[in-house]
């Protein structure tokens, strides 16, 4: 029984906004990109020390350079573009949308520097993360390189595919898929489950995350995908997916529980609930928990909090003292 | 005021640099907030005369007392508090506020800077809220126990403002629902929520939706309880007109023809074709031709290039309805 975290980490706090003056002297001119680089490292060590010392088990980078979940994809390939802005599912968060002008190229290294930062500093467990294929397909503004969803969806995924061999020639043993297209648009499933087959070529675990909405339209098929892990956001929406988990059979099920989009502080016992019933159908070794999505929806204090009470029930669960 | 083809904005432009540098003054505690205020005044009578002088019709406040379009009424509501900085996009970051507690008006909020707006200019200015919808979704709700039972109490206190608004003198009230698709499950509860504000109006009432999936709404959309819709369109190269082919447009529409978030500036045939592209689905009496979204994010000097591009490319439309009129 592990925990661990998704997505992106928030990038400052009251007390830690060089990033965010860093980005501003860029914009006059006072630093050029090394100086950026070496603020986007000593952030991301920031937020893994914290992640760290909380007592988190496993770790990300807390995509401190990542401008949104598809930028490093949209910004990295040849052919795409970052496109116009728009919000980003039902928050009040906004990413580029890419628009791409031909067929896709990518060497699969658009992650592989930041991976490596990473790992010099992680004292804990590292896994990394990329953009799943259909939401990278679904949120594209405009496509001249294929002529379907469909095409687009594989085209992509045959790219994160490359990314993942990369991330793995590195030394990833576990890569996060954010995916919250796919519980948007649960009929979507099939060409999804194609998509992840080239992903799991690369023969490292894969973990994903259909957050956002409710999974349960397709938590059956995702028991079939060629993932070692399922997460599951529990607060998001109504859902019954913790009534259901022994439908993920031999996956590991990463269960968000607390709610990464709001402030109110989840109770011992609410978790400890949650916990226990998930604890009735999936065994101590394949369950971890998890905060919903990426917590940089909440204020950098409030995430703090958040995750140490993700630990907290954890730790209380398995008889640690706290 | 022109009857065909009235050109209005959205609410916010850009702040002029001496009151950027006295808002970050004010928050470091070295500015009063008399002194701001003095300032916030001399630059909304500026953005009057601005408007006037670029030639629209339908004139806003600019929103120079204001940050954020939901922290503003959150500092004011009782009920709120503030939290925490958290990132928008890019490098920008807000303060979201947190409903901890139910929600109260002790005073009305933003009617004195309606009066003052409105005794600088004899052309009409609109009042300017956000909606009820909006206020819950951009907040963290602490305090209720359903999303609907928030929206519901948000829209007794906006009503309230609303009226105030309404019995100053304003004769265009907005109703801002940019989140209205964030969740089109929602979307009873964004209509219902409009309803309480609305329902005692006789001033004429609009409501902006910006960035999202504005299909996944349509046309439930027509049921919310407004005159006009206010729509980016520009951003989305105007692919929502085509929903209208289904299901007809049956409101007042303000259409977006000038992106605000790029700093290149449209072209005035550019703009006068997104008029057109509105014309084939709105009579020219019930088109507004606005930018996207509010220019807050863009410097003063940009924020008035794209004014004159929708008022010139505005210009340049009505004279071809004119002459159709003719002949």
């Amino acid at each position: 029984m592990k925990t661990t975290v998704i997505g992106a980490y928030p990038k400052i706090s009251d007390e830690h906004q060089e990033l965010r003056r860093a980005l501003h002297r860029l914009d006059r001119g006072e630093i050029d990109q090394a100086g950026l680089a070496s603020v986007y490292r000593a952030t991301t060590a920031w937020a893994i020390r914290e992640m760290e010392e909380i007592g988190v088990d496993v770790v990300n980078d807390g995509h401190i350079a990542w401008d949104d979940l598809l930028a490093p994809f949209a910004a990295g390939w040849r052919s795409c573009e970052r496109g116009p802005l728009e919000r980003f599912y039902d928050n009040n968060t906004y990413f580029r949308q890419p628009v791409i002008t031909g067929a896709l190229e990518g060497d699969g290294h658009a992650l592989v520097a930041p991976f490596l930062e990473a790992k010099s500093i992680a004292k804990h467990t590292l896994k990394a993360a990329v953009c799943g294929p259909l939401t990278f397909a679904t949120l594209t503004a405009a496509d001249r390189g294929y002529g379907s969803l469909e095409a687009r969806t594989l085209a992509v995924a045959e790219l994160i595919a490359r990314e993942v061999w990369g991330l793995k020639e590195h030394g990833a043993t576990l890569v996060d898929v954010e995916e919250p297209a796919l519980a948007a648009h649960p009929e979507l499933v099939g060409l999804a489950r194609r998509a992840y087959e080239r992903l799991a070529e690369a023969g490292v675990d894969l973990a994903i995350y259909p957050y956002f909405f409710a999974a349960d339209p397709i938590l059956e098929e995702l028991a079939t995908f060629p993932v070692a892990q399922v997460g599951l956001d529990l607060r998001s929406r109504p859902t019954r997916a913790l009534e259901r988990l022994s439908v993920l059979k031999d996956k590991t099920v990463v269960l968000g529980i607390v709610d990464a989009r709001n402030t109110a502080i989840e109770t011992p016992r609410e978790l400890a609930d949650v916990i226990e019933k998930a604890i009735g159908q999936v065994s101590y070794d394949r369950l971890w928990f998890s905060p919903t999505t990426g917590l940089e929806y909440l204020p950098h204090d409030v995430a703090v909090r958040k995750l140490s009470a993700l630990v907290s029930a954890a730790r209380a669960t398995k008889g640690v003292p706290a | 005021m022109n009857d065909v083809l009235p050109t209005t904005t959205v609410g916010s432009f850009g702040k002029p640099e001496y009151l950027q540098k006295a808002r970050n003054a004010a928050s470091r505690g070295k500015a009063s907030a008399r002194e701001l205020e003095d300032l916030e005044r001399q630059a909304t009578a500026e953005w009057i005369r601005r408007q006037e002088e670029v030639g629209l019709d339908i004139l806003v406040d600019g929103e120079m007392y204001r940050g954020d379009m939901v922290a503003y009424f959150a500092e004011r509501l009782d009920g709120f508090r503030i939290g925490g900085l958290v990132r928008s996009y890019g490098n920008r970051y807000y303060h979201k506020p947190v409903i901890a507690a139910k929600v109260a008006r002790p005073k009305p909020m933003t009617v004195d800077w309606f009066r003052f707006a409105q005794d600088l200019t004899d052309r009409p200015v609109k009042g300017m809220l956000t909606g009820p919808y909006t206020m819950l979704d951009w907040s963290y709700n602490e305090a209720y126990r359903t999303r609907r039972d928030a929206a519901l109490a948000l829209a007794e206190v906006i009503r309230q403002e609303a009226e105030d608004l309404e019995r100053a003198g304003a004769r265009y009230i907005q109703i801002d629902e940019p989140a209205v698709h964030a969740r089109p499950e929602e979307i009873e509860i964004a209509i219902e929520a409009m309803g309480v504000v609305t329902q005692n109006l006789r001033a004429r009432t609009i409501s902006h939706i910006c960035y999202g999936d504005f299909a996944a709404i349509y046309p439930k959309v027509l049921e919310l309880p407004v005159d006009q819709l206010d729509l980016a369109m520009s951003n989305y190269e105007y692919r929502w007109l085509a929903l209208f082919d289904a299901h007809p447009f049956t409101k007042e529409l303000a259409i977006g023809v000038v992106d605000v978030h790029s700093h290149r500036l449209e072209t005035v045939d550019e703009a006068a074709e997104g008029i057109r592209r509105g014309l084939r689905y709105v009579l020219p009496e019930k088109l507004l031709p606005h930018p996207d979204c509010g220019l807050k994010t863009r410097t003063v000097e940009e924020s008035l290039d794209k004014c004159r591009v929708v008022v010139e490319a505005a210009r340049k439309v009505r004279a071809e309805v004119a002459r159709r009129a003719v002949a």
